[in-house]
């Protein structure tokens, strides 16, 4: 209805001044985008351009020659039972936590909004806002105390249980549930506040209707609140899986992939092929391999959270 | 047409701005220079170490004034970073004029020619000890000079206390006896360790120990063409004690394996009895911990023959081929490196001397008494050899040694991926 209306105005408009007003509109759109064009091709496409060239190539950065080796480095990833294992644990560490995330965030944001009373609805959100203001290294850094076996608080808090003390970052069975709770810890923040405005943005008026029929809670969570949050929970969904996909630091300072690479990640993998063995050009086809798993995945997550709902 | 020139002039700038923030000069490295008045500037990386630091500080104050017309600028980096430092520095060209390294990593820069060699490398070589010489030469050159013997193996801390509450009046005389001493000394509660009687199970001890079993029976680990050869009885049987140290003995656990803490710091604070570590954690003990009512002591060969072990090569000195003031730089690692300022800087660390005349000298074992076991051993020590990823290398022993450990895997089974993984590893390198 309202796009029928603004064409019927359009067309009474001089054709001249349409295209003049076209035209500034277009030119005040590139000028815009150009600075932040270039600074997405300097510092993005031509990273990621040349990490897809150095893959062909065995390039140590202490030596001033580059072999070409052509696909080499991409056989030899999939016969390097460490990388395999890197990705596999890269995908349960995404699943696992992404899953809780949002299950969690989602929980927490429903009950955040329900509550009425502004100033303790906005407490709430700040503190579960607070853990992602301070850096992931930082945090890691003070999880790390208290994951330690000998006085650590998590291990006080079992002894004070009559509990056995686990090892949390060194015991294969514990390590990656270590780090995976602590990202929760650091991360919840952001869906939670995401989810909360998300919330707020459904219209009263569904609700109402529910009640007057008669629906229960979960009946009105299932089929009102979970459709009309569908956009929020892509968006959420897609950045969380993005990110930890991503996720490094924690990792490195936490456990640096072990024990037995139970905790490895590809971004660590990575990091370690290029930086620690000095392997540029294996490392960049495990980049590569990254960055079309990570594409993949978007791709299929917007497909299938794909929404008509408008409201 | 003007929007055109506009959107260029943008552009232009915009790449200019980028390319400003991707290029800027960096105090850090390469920045050498001969000012106006001739006076030289010195740029000198190290890594991050109390004892260490302050070491070089004092040196180069004296230097210094030897040299009032060269100024030397130090920075240190923690040492969880100064290897992947000094890697990129080099790699774009900024490297610091002088750089210590740890002579596991000399080999990737002197094969690549970033190093300036040493002049008189024949008659230098001489005056130093092999095993931490090894990763400094190439074709029989110098391409810098070792300040340290890093030694792992021979020594190791002891609680006298705890012994004597045990009965046991005198270290350790063979390794039957240490182990039976290692046994009396575990404290448990239940099923925990509360104090370990023998401690060998950090990143560096589990590698060196198990090189050095295998050397001590006669037998060598290193096969042809770069590869390790751990499918030897000798392999066999050193691993296979280190693991019964843990599973059947029970004299250690993995429990503080890949925690922040060292084992000496766990030493230190009481909770193990006697921990086979190099004799640098003195330092941390009597500055750290105040703690003095320990020992540093030999620990036995594992078999008849003498104590023989691998080491890497310790951490040294050398300067950049891209520096710009070579002569003043391999000036003063000749200067830290004379008899006097060594043996002060080898007191001061805490290290081993890599030179024999300041290791054989009376007077550095009289102001250095725990020394004693290290330095008696010396002579016997062997370079570790041509590994080309030092951290990969450990880290494929250590990983296995915890699943055999843990009794994941079988030892024969460990040994073979051990050697599979470094060899691949190895060979990528070629």
């Amino acid at each position: 209805m309202s796009t029928a209306i603004s064409t019927n105005k359009a067309e009474k408009v001089n054709p001249a001044v349409k295209s003049t007003a076209y035209r500034a509109k277009r030119r005040f759109i590139i000028i815009s985008l150009v600075p932040i064009l270039l600074l997405f091709g300097v510092f993005a496409f031509l990273p990621i351009a040349w990490s897809l060239g150095l893959s062909a190539f065995k390039y140590d950065p202490l030596s001033s020659n580059a072999i070409f080796v052509g696909a080499e480095n991409y056989i030899r990833m999939f016969q390097d039972s460490i990388f395999l294992k890197s990705l596999w644990v890269t995908f349960k560490f995404v699943f696992i936590a992404v899953l809780i995330n949002i299950v969690i965030t989602l929980l927490i944001a429903s009950a955040i909004q329900r509550v009425r009373i502004p100033w303790l609805k906005n407490g709430f959100r700040t503190v579960f806002f607070l853990p992602t203001i301070a850096p992931l290294a930082g945090t890691a850094i003070v999880w790390n105390t208290m994951f330690n076996y000998n006085d650590g608080l998590f291990n006080m808090i079992l002894a004070k249980l009559n509990m056995a003390p686990i090892q949390w970052l060194s015991d294969p069975h514990y390590a990656l549930y270590s780090v995976i709770m602590m990202t929760l810890w650091a991360d919840i923040g952001y869906n939670i506040v995401l989810f909360i405005a998300g919330l707020d943005s459904i219209p009263d008026m569904y609700y109402e209707a529910a009640t007057l029929e008669g629906a229960g809670r979960w009946h009105v969570f299932l089929h009102i609140t979970l459709p009309l949050l569908r956009r929020t929970l892509l968006f959420v969904s897609i950045t969380t899986v993005v990110s930890y996909f991503q996720a490094f630091p924690q990792f490195q300072i936490m456990t640096k992939g072990g024990p037995f690479n139970e905790t490895r990640v590809l971004s660590l993998q990575i990091y370690e092929q290029a930086f620690s063995s000095s392997n540029m050009g294996y490392a960049s086809a495990m980049a590569t391999v990254f960055l079309m798993i990570i594409l993949l995945v978007t791709l299929l997550q917007l497909r299938w959270g794909r929404t008509q709902w408008e409201h | 047409m003007h929007f055109s020139k506009f959107m260029l002039i943008l552009a232009m700038i915009c790449v200019v701005i980028a390319e400003a923030g991707c290029s800027s000069s960096s105090t850090s490295g390469g920045e050498s220079s001969a000012d106006s008045q001739g006076k030289v500037n010195l740029v000198f990386w190290s890594h991050q170490e109390d004892a260490i630091v302050g070491a070089y500080k004092n040196l180069i104050s004296k230097y210094e004034t030897l040299h009032p017309d060269i100024t030397i600028e130090y920075q240190t980096f923690p040492y969880d970073v100064y290897s992947q430092k000094l890697k990129a520095s080099f790699s774009a060209k900024k490297p610091p004029d002088i750089a210590e390294f740890f002579g596991t990593w000399v080999p990737e820069y002197s094969k690549n020619d970033l190093l300036v060699e040493i002049p008189d490398s024949e008659n230098v070589k001489k005056a130093y000890y092999d095993a931490p010489l090894g990763g400094y030469l190439r074709d029989n050159k110098l391409y810098g000079l070792p300040l340290e013997y890093n030694i792992e193996n021979g020594g190791m801390l002891i609680h006298p206390q705890m012994l004597k509450e045990q009965g046991l009046d005198h270290p350790p005389s063979n390794w039957t006896e240490l182990v039976d001493y290692a046994k009396k000394l575990t404290l448990r509660e239940s099923d925990i360790i509360k104090v370990k009687g023998f401690d060998f199970v950090s990143a560096d001890n589990i590698t060196f120990t198990f090189l050095s079993l295998i050397l001590q029976q006669g037998a060598s680990f290193m096969g042809e063409d770069g590869h390790v050869d751990f499918h030897t009885p000798e392999a066999q049987k050193a691993m296979s004690t280190l693991v019964s140290l843990v599973t059947d003995d029970k004299v250690t656990d993995l429990t503080t394996f890949g925690s922040e803490l060292d084992t000496s710091d766990y030493f230190f604070q009481g909770k193990s009895a006697m921990t086979y570590r190099g004799p640098w954690t003195i330092a941390a003990g009597q500055n750290n911990y105040k703690v003095d009512d320990f020992e540093y002591v030999s620990v036995p060969s594992f078999t008849e023959n003498p104590p023989v072990f691998a080491a890497e090569s310790g951490w040294g000195l050398a300067v950049s081929k891209q520096s710009k003031q070579q002569e003043a730089a391999l000036d003063f690692i000749k200067f830290i490196s004379e008899k006097d300022n060594l043996t002060t800087w080898n007191t001061d660390t805490f290290t081993v001397p890599a030179k024999k005349e300041i290791a054989e000298n009376p007077e550095f074992l009289k102001n250095n008494p725990h020394l004693k076991p290290s330095l008696d051993i010396l002579a016997l020590g062997q370079w570790i050899g041509p590994i080309a990823d030092r951290d990969f290398f450990f880290k494929q022993i250590n990983d296995n040694f915890q699943l055999m450990a843990s009794g994941q895997q079988s030892v024969e089974d460990g040994l073979a991926n051990i050697e599979r993984t470094i060899n691949d590893n190895q060979d990528q390198h070629k």
